[in-house]
Parts: C-alpha cells; sequence; structure tokens
C-alpha cells in the first residue's frame, strides 16, 4: 500500500515530466542565461567575457533609435490592434447574416486565405506589388492621375505600408474566430431580441457583441502577440527597418544588435528590457481588458 | 567439433576485423576524402560557385569540397557560422566581406595564413594574385585570406532606351557633370526615370574617394566630414534633388532596371550577369564617371576566402581547393559571376565586363573596412545618414558631422 501510494505520488510527475523538462531547457535556461548575458560583454567566441553591470541597460535606454524603435511599436499597436479587431468583428457580423451560403464562404475563403502565410512570405509578395516603378499599386495610381509613391523607400510611408501588409495578412484568423463565436450564439436569445422589434444593428451591439466578448478578448490578446512579436519577417523582408530606422520596432531593434551587429550582451538587455515591457501590456490586457469580458 | 570452433572462431574475428578498420586503418587506404565544407551566399545549380566546386571534385585530389550556401547576406552567413565556430567545428572555408574584415580576424578567428600554411606555401598562394590586390586581404598585416571576389562600381546603360533618347551609342560620360545632362535627356524623352544609385556605404565611398576624401582614414579614424567628402556627396544627392534619381531599396532598384524602367543604375560590376539574363534590353556597362578636376579613386567590392577551421586535416584540404581556385581553370570558371580577374592567369576578358576590368587596370582602392569592437553598428549608423541626407532630412555638411560624431564615439568604444 506504501509502495502503490507512492508510486501515485510520482506517476503525475512521470507524466509532466517531458513537458517539465522541455519548457526548463527552451525556455527558463535560456530567460536566465540572457538575463545573466545582459550584463556582460560577451562574442560567443571567447572564454572570456567582460563584466559591464547595468551598462547595456544605461546605453540602450539612452539610444535614440531604441526610442524610435519604441514609439514605432507604440504606433504598430495602436493602429494595428483596432484595425485587426474592429474591421473582422464588423465583417464578420456583416457575412453571418449573409443568407446565401456559398457566397459566405467564397468571402471567408478569399479573407483567410492570407492568414495561412508566413509573414516574411506575404511580404516577398508585396514586395513586387509596392515596387515604385513597375509596381501594380503605382500601376493604379498613374491610370488614376496620381502620383506614384514610395511605398517602402519613403520615411513617411514606409511604416504604414508594413502596417498595411499587417493587417492584410493577420486580420483573417480573426474573421474566422468571430464566425465561429457568432455561429455558437444560443438562437432563442436573438430571436427574443428580433420578438421585441430589435433591428440588426441593435442586436449586433446589445446581443452579439457582449456574448462574443470572449473570443473578442482572445482576438486581442493574440493580436498584441502577432503586433509585437511576428511582424518583424515582415519588416526585415520589406524595410531592414528602414530607411534609417523609421519602419523598425522593438524586436528588430534586437535582432539588428544581435545579428547584424554580434552584440550579444547588448542584445540580450534589449530582450530583457522587451520582456518587461511584454508584461506590463499583459497585466494591463487582463487587469482592465477582462473586467469587460462576459462569462457564461 | 574442435573444427566448428575453429570456424566459428575464425567468422567472428573476420567481422571484427571488418568493422574495426575504418577506425584503426589510414582514411586514405580506405580510400575515404577530406570532406570540407564551402560556406557561401550564392543559390542556384547553376551559379558559377558550383561549377567551380564540382570541378575541383572532379579532380580526386583526395578533398572533396561540400558546398553549403547558409545564407543570402555576408551578415547572414556569418550568423551561422559563429554558431559553429563557438562549438569547435567552423567551416573550413567562407565567403567573408572585405567590410567584415576586421571582425573576421579579431572576433571569428580567421586564421592567420602564415601560420598554418608557412610564409613559403603563403607567398606561393597569393603571389599568383595581381600585386595591388594582395594587401586586401591583410588585416593589420596579417593575411587572413585570398582576395577573391572583387567587385567595381559601373554604370549599367539601358541602351535601348539610351539610343531611343536620341544619345550616341558609344557616349561615354567620364564624370558626373556629362553623365547628369545625359540623364536628364534620358529621362525629359523617353518619360522613364534617368537614374537611381544604391543608397549604402559603398557607392557613397567612391564619390567621397573621387572627390579626394575619404571614409576611414589611414589610421582607423572616421573623416567622412571633411570638405572633399561634402563636395563627393553634393555630387551624390544632385540628381535626387534635380528629380532624375527617386530613391528606393535596392532590390527594388534592380527588379525596376531589368524591367527597363530606368535608364542608368550605378551598381556593382558583380551583378552583371543576374542583370543580363534578366534583362529585356540591350546592355552596356561603362566606367562609373568621376568628379571633374579630380583624380579618379574608385573602391572596390566582394569578399575573400578566410579559413575558420582549426584543424589540420581541414586547413590542408583548404588550401588544395585555393590553389585549385586560383588557377587558369578555377577563375575562369568563376569569371562567369562578373567579378573581376584579380588573379595574374591570362584570361581574356569577359564580354560585358571591359569596363570593370579596364576600372581595375587603373587601380582600385579597398571597401572601408569598420574598426573595432562596434564597426558593423558604426557601418550601418553611417549608412542611415547617407539615407538622411539622400531624402532630405538634412543637409549634406550636417549629415556627413552626425555620421563622423556617431561613427567617431562606436569605434572608439
Amino acid at each position: 500500500m506504501r509502495l502503490a501510494g507512492r508510486r501515485l505520488l510520482r506517476s503525475p510527475w512521470l507524466f509532466a515530466g517531458p513537458a517539465v523538462a522541455a519548457s526548463i531547457v527552451f525556455v527558463w535556461l535560456p530567460m536566465v542565461s540572457t538575463l545573466g548575458l545582459s550584463f556582460f560583454d560577451w562574442s560567443l567566441l571567447r572564454q572570456e567575457a567582460t563584466w559591464r553591470g547595468l551598462a547595456h541597460y544605461r546605453e540602450t535606454l539612452a539610444n535614440s533609435d531604441f526610442h524610435l524603435a519604441l514609439s514605432n511599436t507604440g504606433l504598430y499597436l495602436g493602429v494595428l490592434l483596432p484595425l485587426q479587431v474592429g474591421v473582422p468583428l464588423v465583417l464578420a457580423l456583416a457575412l453571418v447574416r449573409v443568407r446565401a451560403r456559398a457566397v459566405g464562404r467564397v468571402y471567408r475563403t478569399a479573407l483567410f486565405a492570407p492568414s495561412v502565410l508566413s509573414f516574411p512570405v506575404a511580404a516577398v509578395v508585396w514586395l513586387w506589388l509596392f515596387n515604385p516603378t513597375v509596381g501594380f499599386l503605382n500601376t493604379l495610381l498613374a491610370a488614376a492621375g496620381l502620383p506614384a509613391q514610395r511605398w517602402l523607400s519613403d520615411p513617411d510611408l514606409a511604416i504604414w505600408s508594413v502596417i498595411a501588409v499587417a493587417f492584410w495578412k493577420s486580420f483573417g484568423l480573426n474573421l474566422l474566430i468571430f464566425l465561429a463565436a457568432l455561429a455558437n450564439l444560443p438562437k432563442d436569445v436573438a430571436e427574443a431580441a428580433r420578438i421585441d422589434g430589435a433591428g440588426p444593428f441593435r442586436q449586433a451591439i446589445d446581443i452579439d457583441i457582449p456574448l462574443v466578448s470572449p473570443a473578442i478578448f482572445f482576438a486581442v490578446v493574440t493580436t498584441i502577440i502577432v503586433v509585437l512579436d511576428e511582424i518583424v519577417g515582415a519588416v526585415d523582408v520589406l524595410t531592414e527597418g528602414g530607411p534609417y530606422r523609421t519602419s523598425s520596432n522593438l524586436l528588430y531593434f534586437l535582432y539588428e544588435r544581435g545579428f547584424r551587429h554580434f552584440q550579444f550582451g547588448e542584445a540580450a538587455a534589449v530582450a530583457v528590457l522587451i520582456a518587461a515591457i511584454v508584461a506590463l501590456v499583459t497585466w494591463a490586457q487582463f487587469r482592465f481588458g477582462e473586467r469587460h469580458v462576459h462569462y457564461d | 567439433m574442435s573444427r566448428a570452433v575453429s570456424r566459428r572462431r575464425l567468422t567472428l574475428a573476420t567481422a571484427a576485423a571488418a568493422l574495426a578498420a575504418p577506425a584503426l586503418l589510414p582514411r586514405a587506404s580506405l580510400g575515404a576524402d577530406t570532406r570540407i565544407d564551402f560556406v557561401h551566399l550564392w543559390s542556384g545549380a547553376d551559379h558559377p560557385v558550383q561549377k567551380v566546386i564540382e570541378a575541383f571534385n572532379a579532380k580526386g585530389t583526395g578533398v572533396t569540397v561540400v558546398s553549403r550556401q547558409d545564407g543570402t547576406t555576408y551578415e547572414t552567413i556569418t550568423q551561422k557560422a559563429m554558431s559553429s565556430i563557438a562549438a569547435g567545428r567552423g567551416p573550413a572555408l567562407m565567403t567573408t566581406g572585405w567590410k567584415l574584415g576586421d571582425f573576421a580576424r579579431k572576433t571569428l578567428g580567421a586564421q592567420d595564413f602564415r601560420q598554418i600554411y608557412g610564409a613559403d606555401r603563403t607567398d606561393a598562394l597569393l603571389g599568383k594574385f595581381r600585386p595591388q590586390v594582395r594587401p586586401l586581404a591583410s588585416v593589420g598585416g596579417v593575411p587572413i585570406g585570398l582576395p577573391w571576389s572583387m567587385s567595381t562600381p559601373v554604370l549599367y546603360i539601358n541602351q535601348t532606351l539610351w539610343m531611343a533618347a536620341g544619345l550616341g551609342p558609344e557616349a561615354e560620360p567620364r564624370t558626373v557633370e556629362e553623365l547628369y545632362p545625359m540623364v536628364r535627356q534620358l529621362q525629359e524623352r523617353t518619360g522613364k526615370q534617368g537614374l537611381i544609385y544604391e543608397v549604402n556605404e559603398w557607392l557613397p565611398q567612391a564619390f567621397i574617394q573621387n572627390a579626394g576624401g575619404d571614409v576611414i582614414d589611414a589610421d582607423g579614424k572616421p573623416v567622412m566630414d571633411s570638405a572633399a567628402a561634402v563636395k563627393g556627396i553634393e555630387a551624390f544627392v544632385q540628381p535626387r534633388r534635380e528629380n532624375l534619381w527617386k530613391p528606393m531599396t535596392i532590390s527594388e532598384m534592380i527588379a525596376s532596371f531589368q524591367a527597363g524602367a530606368i535608364g542608368v543604375m550605378a551598381s556593382s560590376s558583380a551583378r552583371q550577369s543576374g542583370v543580363r539574363q534578366a534583362a529585356s534590353f540591350d546592355l552596356r556597362l561603362l566606367q562609373m564617371p568621376g568628379l571633374a578636376g579630380h583624380p579618379r579613386r574608385m573602391n572596390s567590392g566582394g569578399n575573400f576566402l578566410a579559413v575558420y577551421s582549426k584543424v589540420k586535416e581541414q586547413q590542408e584540404g583548404a588550401y588544395k581547393f585555393m590553389e585549385f581556385i586560383a588557377s587558369r581553370e578555377g577563375f575562369e570558371l568563376w569569371l562567369a559571376t562578373g567579378y573581376l580577374n584579380v588573379t595574374l592567369n591570362d584570361i581574356p576578358v569577359r564580354p560585358g565586363n571591359e569596363a570593370a576590368h579596364a576600372q581595375m587596370e587603373a587601380g582600385l582602392t579597398s571597401e572601408t573596412i569598420w574598426p573595432g569592437a562596434r564597426g558593423l553598428e558604426a557601418l550601418t549608423v553611417h549608412i542611415d545618414w547617407i539615407s538622411k541626407i539622400v531624402n532630405g532630412a538634412v543637409s549634406v555638411p550636417d549629415g556627413l558631422r552626425g555620421s563622423r560624431e556617431a561613427v567617431e564615439k562606436l569605434t572608439s568604444a
């Protein structure tokens, strides 16, 4: 009985062990190593590392390129979050009311298709569309009698071009999430609202949106992750953060420090700062956002 | 009974010997070649680098070169090489950008040829190259590479647009003062963008030098804001101010030129084979124009081959491959890229490469090597300031001064 009891105590660890081990090796150990590396100068190829203390943090926080990357990240978030949540929600509310199922399916497929591409692949497609002399966009502008634009090399336009690509690529996933959530709403609630005289607009605002608020909250959380993390692939392919860092973001700033300049200590410090910013944003989401979520 | 045991023992002993042989006998006696990794940045089964490797491997020297394309930029292949080098398994050979020379020597650990091959063998190998290029693969006087790939800035002319604009088919502007009116005429008469320059550190270096200035001086100090350098960059941005040049990224530039949307492109001679294949118009290459009243001082670019492995067998294998590369047969295959013949081999100049070759014969300076532990960051900062100047965000003197101050801070760190 004692042996059986000991086996019973050990067995959860045996089941969870591989996942815990993987988490330690691939998540926690690298995090601790990164934190440690941020206090040193180390090139990866030398045995010795030079202690720098908080110098990397001070230098990063004083770096004007870091400030620009931070404000650009704020812009990406400020523009993409409402676009990538608001537009799919409106489209989903419209599509769910389309009676012709075939039409709805065509639209859903067409709007979702870009989501299956990776950011770098999507960016390569748009490189051709954005070409200032032979690209499709400037051809359209020329046909309308408008001047051609330097979509990726104009410092005022480059960041908006990356935003456009990020929006095009990512909003389809949120559309699918909202469609699924709307399709699963209880029909009796909607019918009761119709009987009471609620029109489609009132029904959407007062019934549908509150009931899909868990899906909206999920979309907000995942969109923030995409904007903070994944669009760096588009930045790298389209603009390499240029011209002169005007389209760079925090992650691209980190990538440059580590893998273009080979300053690993400084890159580690930037990674720690980014982790702190992401933790703050995540806390704010749950602290202020979740209170508006209506769970059944 | 005893015979059965003897046969069994004999069978077991033979099997054990066969399994142990690879560990005990010298590899050569087993016919096993030394395999060396050659890391580069060119893709495609038809690329001349594959032809060079295949030709060498076919010779059966006892060394097999394994082609590894680890990225498409010098930075990408260097990133991946760092991991291998840190693990003690650095590539035997890797193409290393000239601008990364200091980094390659001091951080990556590119091997000193004299240390691994001895002075005589090093001199024998480097002696196959033109005297003026031999020092280019040395950092601090230490020979760390084979000066393999050299390019220089040239003008790519869309000859179809050139002729349509009424410009002389053999007209060759020798200075930018001659070039810009021709470009204006081309733009006005054809409606196509007249000119495009690369916005990076390399092409502006040519303008700075042609005006009598330097980017980094012989003592490693940034001097890109001298009066001469300002004059050079003023000439560089002049077509931008006159709406003859709308800046774009380098990949956009190449695609646009190949599509016939731009009349004249200034870029590396190494792009020649790709541009020629993709262009559907007549293409002519000209020497890069200088500045009137100043001696021409054109720069070079490209990469050198460095040895990163610390294993003697790998180093010797790399030496054999480099001997082949420097031979007439190997280099003739390599010249299909559009890079220049920097060897003493008497190889006819490839059609289309005459301009770049003539520019090399007249003498080229090295590409700027960015010194110090933060040299690569300094390079990025300098490119940003050039980009600000081109986009009109700052004036030329202010932009170059900003660059000098920032680069000084980084390279002295």
